[in-house]
């Protein structure tokens, strides 16, 4: 990770690391709540993805803000002070203007709080970062999540329904399957593409 | 005086992040909590005027009345007069809620204005297993309550369901949700409609 010790910080790979190379669902395996909880349909996905960046990126910038005062017995719990803050307006916004989509969710916006992602990037990024690199990596990581949220969930949606994003997309004479909807759907579906992921990986790297 | 200083010294960020956070996140809510309680009543509204469509507004009649639930366990709801455009009652509406097989189920059940028979329920709220328990929601089901007399309904594994009567015919794959639907009725339904007759809003030639 690029941070202020580097002799020039790689904004590029700040920005780009989280997507692939550190994709938090696909190849660091945390925050696997959502994409097992949330990934029904594409729509609560992208909801949760944009929830998700954006408690990534302001938590990223006061964490990267206070870090030469921060204590080293007391960064935790400012760190999850500072995220649950965020998390609570993420969840009041939705409540106010995506009511329908808040509902949808339900526990789960509040429940970024906890999810690790969010303090694993303040902990290894933004309390060591400028202000800048850690914006840069809330986005990247933001957008990987957000990314594997929408692949997990346009698969999902398109078996369970033959539709996306309300579009139907299969043939006429298609059975949906009522189990892509249940979690047994969110554990095959996520097990299929972790080994793709690493069968990726593995290629690249030979 | 060390001890304070050294309380000071240790915890000042935090005090002052505490406050900075809280303030955010009060004028968040503040801001946006007139708007959620709209979404909220609007919601409740919508699904009012759903069931009966006769209504042009509805009105409190009953606030906060305590109704004993499943297991008799208390819960507080209130009741809506449905009003229609020449100023009489056109029925009335309830909260009503129970444990379903995954969460809490919340309906919202009227009644024609002499509480004789049901104008229907919709699903305020409910976490149901999808594909099975959420069928709830779905008109072939929740038609079987309307326009059956007002009264105890038992569970039939077995029926039609498009025969109107006391008998509701179960989910198939969903007997604990069927149930936790039936026992809702059950429970409030008599209660409702002694708190009815009490207010003088039902009987005496009403």
């Amino acid at each position: 990770m690029a941070n202020e010790n580097s002799a020039s910080p790689n904004y590029l790979k700040a920005l780009t690391i989280g997507i692939w190379q550190e994709n938090p669902t696909f190849r660091l395996l945390i925050g696997m709540c959502p994409p097992l909880a949330v990934t029904t349909a594409v729509k609560p996905a992208l909801t949760m993805g944009l929830s998700v960046i954006f408690v990534l990126v302001c938590s990223n910038l006061v964490v990267s803000m206070m870090r030469n005062l921060l204590k080293p017995h007391l960064r935790i719990i400012m760190f999850t002070l500072a995220i649950a803050t965020f998390v609570t307006i993420a969840d009041l916004y939705l409540r106010a203007f995506q009511a329908e989509m808040s509902e949808v969710l339900g526990p789960y916006v509040p429940l970024i709080i906890v999810n690790c992602i969010i303090i694993f990037r303040a902990e290894v990024c933004a309390s060591k970062s400028n202000v800048i690199i850690s914006i840069l990596d809330g986005i990247g990581t933001g957008v990987g999540f957000t990314i594997a949220l929408c692949i997990l969930a346009g698969i999902r949606e398109i078996l369970a329904t033959g539709r996306f994003f309300n579009i139907s997309v299969m043939p006429s004479g298609f059975v949906p399957w009522a189990a892509m909807q249940m979690p047994v759907g969110a554990f095959v579906t996520l097990g299929l593409l972790l080994g793709l992921s690493s069968l990726l990986t593995k290629e690249k790297a030979s | 005086m060390s001890k304070i200083k050294f309380f000071i010294e240790q915890s000042w960020l935090l005090l002052v992040s505490s406050f900075f956070f809280g303030l955010l996140i009060a004028t968040a809510n503040s801001a946006w909590s007139p708007r959620i309680e709209q979404n909220k009543k609007d919601k409740l509204a919508n699904l009012m005027k759903g069931l009966i469509t006769n209504a042009l507004n509805f009105e409190p009649v009953i606030e906060g009345i305590e109704v004993a639930g499943e297991k008799g366990k208390k819960q507080i709801t209130s009741v809506y007069k449905g009003i229609s455009d020449d100023g009489t009652t056109a029925g009335f509406a309830f909260i009503a809620s129970g444990t379903g097989f995954a969460d809490k189920i919340e309906l919202v059940i009227a009644v024609d204005p002499k509480c004789e028979k049901f104008y229907g329920c919709k699903v305020l709220s409910a976490n149901e297993t999808p594909g099975f328990g959420d069928k709830i929601k779905e008109n072939y089901f929740s038609n079987q309550f309307q326009n059956a007399p007002v009264g105890k309904f038992a569970l039939s594994k077995v029926g039609d369901p498009l025969e109107i009567d006391n008998k509701i015919v179960a989910i198939s794959g969903a007997t604990v949700t069927s149930t936790a639907m039936v026992n809702i009725f059950n429970a409030y339904i008599e209660q409702i409609k002694e708190q009815l007759q009490q207010k003088g809003l039902i009987g005496n030639g009403k």
